[in-house]
């Protein structure tokens, strides 16, 4: 055992230092702390730092890894429910699928965001996302199951055209580069352009995964854990991504990007595709012998993160060597411990199994044949006293209390409600409605984004039931031998945030909770990707805050099925200082993912009209609530009256929903949202795979509104189709929840759209042209 | 009867060995994954499959690697013998890079060239239909002549193309052409989006002279039960993309 806090470094005087100096000694060192953050880790060591110390404080105090401007917000959401089995607390949540032949069975689930890496490198950054999140999910114990993929991308056709379908364009080449090749099927994701985004695209990444909950491994130490092996695994250390949770935590400066792109990790799904197939055999090994283990992805901070929150979290300390680490290239000790180099995981083993874990990665499975220099190394032991202790060539360069690593800070930021001046524009009718709606549909928003998943692989392990495009959410089946399904769908409109961050976050609750229903799921959990603007500045805190509650108050708005629960949110990541350069924020976007439930996928259904001559249902009333909406966009407006989702109905419009489709009584459904009723039955009509040929005839004239205003808003509901002899039972469990759908029209064998007001015919659009507007948009805005 | 004992092969780099492995039971077959650097005895296996993914990253060209893996070599003795050997998408461009199939020469003559797609340039994934226009072979003598299956392809390179054009005559001659792409109503085209990858003569699958190598492009263990199937009934049973593996089974019990 050695001295507390000594150490053989040199040490950093900073003690002696003025701020000036100080501040100049960071930069020169590419430490992003600031001066009293320096002068607090100092005090927590109790003496000056050595320049490994000042490195690890750097990341660890880093928003991305610390939190800590939102954590305070962040505790008002609500993260228990009796479904939930793991909150957000490790690397992944863990939400309960449900009993199978005596077995609780656990949806692992991960949301995290690749923001900055994929502006400044977009392939490699949203590569690595993939790569990361991946780990999140796999280092519980699970097997990976899916992907998704929300993105936000600037406006295409607007002053940073050029470097906007630049980076759209290898963004979706680095997510089917990396998810494709390691064979995880990518379920569901969606695509917004706007000019917030031109400086600073979103890449948030989802990943689901399966286990039984008694196989759950967790990311701290095993009990009594004193003597165990700290042993990393995966590719050879290097110097890439070293800084990159601190560079996440920072407004990008165009100027240095060059700087930063070494702070971007490289990705390899060709090793990691080896990883994971023999990890999935140590897991086996370690049931079978009955071994606890510690287990973490390597990410942010790397070695010195993972391996100081195994130990911490089991009140343990750490003793590495780093002369044990496998290495590719001759990089300094704060290097070693803290480059974010990919494809590496940490294992806390007892020393009995350790050879079985070493033979599995580098003999088994060769790793070292498969990757140049990539092995498992015992590189430290665990220990009692709670120290974090490093080694580097036989000096100790490290030597802090493990709690005062891991413990992290905390700010109260100032939160001011921005100046936002709204309006509601007013617009004349336009002359052709039919023209109206093919010009929505071929909006990059609405327009399909086949181009896009047709470029991932949405087929590979051979466990997806309804894929991305066929309906509002993906799901997938779950366990073998059990007709369980996994829904999954993601959502959030950025213009719904411009106008109010909070009914932003509200309406992507409830929207992604919709999409689950829409196929039979039930909403079981959520998660939140939450990117903001810089929480330095009030006003991008303020549009934070309101965003959470929004979240906040839908979740518990909308109860989980047939309980008083909220719906938990069991896991998200918080992305901040996304703004340009002249520091103009994003759009407020708390992105959401639901991960919805069906006992038997056998009954789920997409929202492709399935046959002729059944009636066409609408249930969420049509309300002028153009705010934010593609139609007003269209028209070069924001407005004012954005969708207010109204939890309560909601609430009944989606548990009535899943009932109905319980009991199959609809055919087929989808979910309002982007280009309202009109391009809802429009993509009804059309399927996922543009191959629809049964055409529908509506009539709006129950509606008060202003016919644009009818066919277009965004205020939302559902559209179904059921078979007429169904209608009875339909509007049985409508009433049950307090709802009278309205009936639209029929479905018809002529291929078109026809829609008349009060029977008088306002449009008559051919499939064939519904199917150019719809699928063209999107190529448009990237090619 | 022995129920046939399938190896489906691992190379660093595939990921459809699990579900390939499943469409193997589901045939009523044994089957087990073995990895390349395995040390038990292939000869012991009454057949073989080579899944995709990317095998050894695809390093140089799709399989050009694994091609030169030695456990290829103890395959080829046994498709020597007549044993049956499947090769899916990467596992077809192993094949055709080992030049076990078409199998004419002891060398290389075809390639599996990158897609040509107006829609998208590279890894493409989409439904599609493949005619089987073989003769009752090694994989196919449960399907019915011109039957017409729906599944999966999921490649950036699965064009086959030849040097040597009169091959393709050869191959013609031969009943080497296993499957083509066509549409719903078996209407064989090499246009898009009927053919989704430019490939020659809308070849979807290809075997050596004997017919017991075939090399497929599109995935059939990824539509084996009818809820795998887009907009499809999302029940178990099986769809016709099963006898493709029944086929297999059927031979292995006959010899």
């Amino acid at each position: 055992m050695i001295q507390v806090g000594r150490t053989d470094s040199e040490l950093i005087l900073i003690s002696g230092m003025d701020d000036a100096q100080l501040l100049d000694f960071m930069k020169k060192n590419a430490i992003s702390l600031k001066v009293d953050e320096a002068r607090r880790a100092a005090g927590l060591i109790g003496r000056n730092p050595t320049i490994t110390e000042l490195h690890i404080f750097n990341i660890q105090w880093s928003e991305h890894s610390s939190y800590k401007s939102s954590r305070p917000v962040l505790k008002t959401l609500p993260t228990k429910a009796p479904n939930v089995i793991l909150g957000p607390v490790e690397d992944s949540g863990i939400v309960e699928l449900g009993v199978i032949n005596g077995e609780k069975y656990g949806i692992v689930v991960s949301h995290e965001s690749h923001n900055h890496p994929s502006q400044v490198v977009p392939y490699e950054g949203a590569a690595t996302g993939v790569g990361g999140i991946i780990r999140d999910v796999l280092c519980m114990g699970a097997k990976v199951i899916a992907t998704a993929d929300p993105l936000r991308f600037g406006n295409p056709n607007g002053k940073e055209k050029n470097r906007v379908k630049y980076i759209a364009n290898e963004v979706i080449n680095g997510i089917a580069g990396y998810g494709n090749a390691v064979g995880i099927p990518n379920i569901a994701g969606d695509i917004y352009f706007n000019e917030s985004f031109d400086e600073n695209c979103l890449v948030n990444v989802v990943c689901l995964g399966i286990l039984k909950e008694k196989d759950i491994i967790h990311s701290y130490a095993p009990k009594n854990s004193e003597g165990y092996d700290i042993i990393v695994v995966g590719k050879a250390t290097d110097n890439s991504g070293f800084g990159g949770a601190a560079f996440a935590s920072l407004v990008m400066d165009e100027d240095a990007k060059d700087s930063n792109r070494g702070a971007v990790q490289v990705p390899d799904p060709f090793l990691k595709n080896v990883i994971i197939r023999a990890t999935y055999r140590v897991f086996e090994e370690a049931k079978k012998k009955k071994v606890a283990l510690g287990f973490k992805d390597m990410g942010a901070g790397g070695i010195m993160c993972a391996s100081s929150e195994l130990c911490s979290d089991a009140d343990m300390g750490a003793d590495i060597d780093l002369d044990r680490v496998h290495t590719s290239m001759d990089i300094p000790e704060f290097m070693i411990i803290n480059s974010e180099t990919q494809e590496r995981f940490t294992w806390i083993s007892p020393p009995s199994f350790t050879p079985r874990i070493l033979e599995i990665y580098n003999e088994e499975f060769e790793l070292p044949n498969v990757a140049e220099k990539a092995r498992a190394s015992v590189v430290g032991k665990v220990t009692k006293a709670q120290d974090y202790v490093i080694r580097h060539k036989g000096k100790v360069v490290c030597n802090v209390p493990i709690k005062a690593i891991t413990s992290g800070i905390r700010y109260d930021r100032e939160a001011k409600e921005p100046k936002r001046s709204l309006k509601e524009p007013k617009l004349k009718e336009p002359k052709d409605y039919g023209k109206a709606i093919l010009s929505v549909l071929s909006h990059p928003n609405v327009a399909s984004k086949a181009r896009c998943y047709n470029h991932y692989d949405k087929n590979v392990l051979g466990n997806a039931v309804i894929e991305s495009g066929q309906a509002d959410a993906g799901l997938i089946k779950a366990v073998d031998g059990s007709k369980y399904g996994i829904a999954l769908s993601v959502d959030n409109n950025p213009r719904y945030g411009r106008i109010s961050p909070y009914y932003g976050a509200a309406n992507a609750v409830a929207e992604s909770m919709r999409n689950v229903a829409a196929i039979g799921a039930i909403p079981s959990a959520l998660t939140d990707c939450l990117n903001f603007g810089n929480p330095e500045k009030p006003e991008s805190f303020w549009d934070f805050k309101e965003a959470v509650k929004g979240v906040k108050e839908a979740a518990e708005g909308i109860n989980l099925y047939r309980t008083k629960y909220p719906v938990p949110i069991i896991s998200g990541n918080v992305s901040f200082y996304n703004e340009s350069k002249s520091g103009k924020s994003i759009d407020p976007s708390p992105v959401i993912a639901c991960i919805g439930v069906m006992k038997d996928y056998s009954k789920a259904i997409s929202m492709k009209l399935r046959k002729k001559n059944s009636i066409l249902f609408l249930v969420g009333k049509r309300k002028d609530e153009l705010g934010g909406s593609v139609y007003y966009e269209l028209n070069g407006e924001l407005g004012k009256n954005v969708p207010k989702a109204d939890f309560k109905a909601e609430k009944a419009m989606v548990y009535s929903v899943i009932e109905c489709v319980g009991k199959r009584l609809l055919l087929s459904c989808h979910d309002i949202s982007d280009g309202g009723l009109a391009a809802c039955i429009s993509e009804m009509i059309l399927g996922g795979n543009t191959d629809g040929k049964i055409g529908a005839e509506m009539d709006i004239g129950f509606s008060k509104l202003p016919v644009s205003k009818t066919l277009f808003s965004e205020s939302s509901g559902f559209v179904f189709e059921a078979d007429e002899k169904k209608v009875p039972m339909i509007l049985r469990i409508m009433k049950k929840y307090g709802i009278m759908p309205i009936i639209l029209g029929k479905t018809i064998e002529d291929g078109r759209l026809i829609i008349k007001n009060k029977s008088n015919k306002i449009a008559d659009v051919r499939i064939a042209d519904l199917k150019d507007a719809w699928t063209a948009g999107f190529g448009r805005a990237l090619g | 009867m022995k129920k046939p004992n399938i190896a489906v092969m691992y190379f660093p780099g595939n990921n459809c060995e699990t579900e390939t492995l499943k469409a193997v039971k589901a045939a009523g077959m044994n089957g087990m994954i073995v990895r390349w650097n395995t040390k038990l005895n292939l000869s012991e296996f009454d057949g073989y499959i080579i899944p995709g993914g990317w095998a050894y990253e695809d390093r140089i060209r799709a399989g050009a690697i694994a091609a030169k893996d030695p456990v290829m070599n103890a395959i080829r003795k046994e498709a020597g013998k007549g044993k049956p050997v499947l090769g899916i998408c990467n596992g077809a461009q192993v094949l055709i890079e080992t030049g076990l199939v078409p199998g004419l020469k002891d060398k290389v003559e075809m390639a599996l060239a990158p897609n040509i797609n107006p829609f998208i340039s590279g890894y493409y994934n989409t439904w599609v239909r493949v005619k089987n226009v073989g003769r009752k072979g090694a994989f196919t003598n449960a399907l019915g002549k011109d039957e017409v299956l729906h599944l999966p392809i999921a490649h950036g390179e699965g064009r086959f193309v030849t040097r040597d054009k009169s091959l393709i005559k050869t191959l013609e001659k031969n009943n080497q052409i296993i499957f083509q792409y066509c549409d719903e109503n078996g209407k064989v085209s090499d246009k898009f989006p009927i053919t989704p990858n430019g490939s020659t003569m809308a070849i979807a699958a290809i075997s050596n002279k004997k017919g017991n190598v075939m090399a497929i492009m599109p995935h059939p263990e990824r539509a084996i039960f009818e809820r795998q199937v887009p907009y499809s009934a999302k029940t178990d049973k099986k769809t016709d993309n099963i006898r493709i593996f029944e086929s297999m089974k059927n031979y292995i019990l006959k010899k």
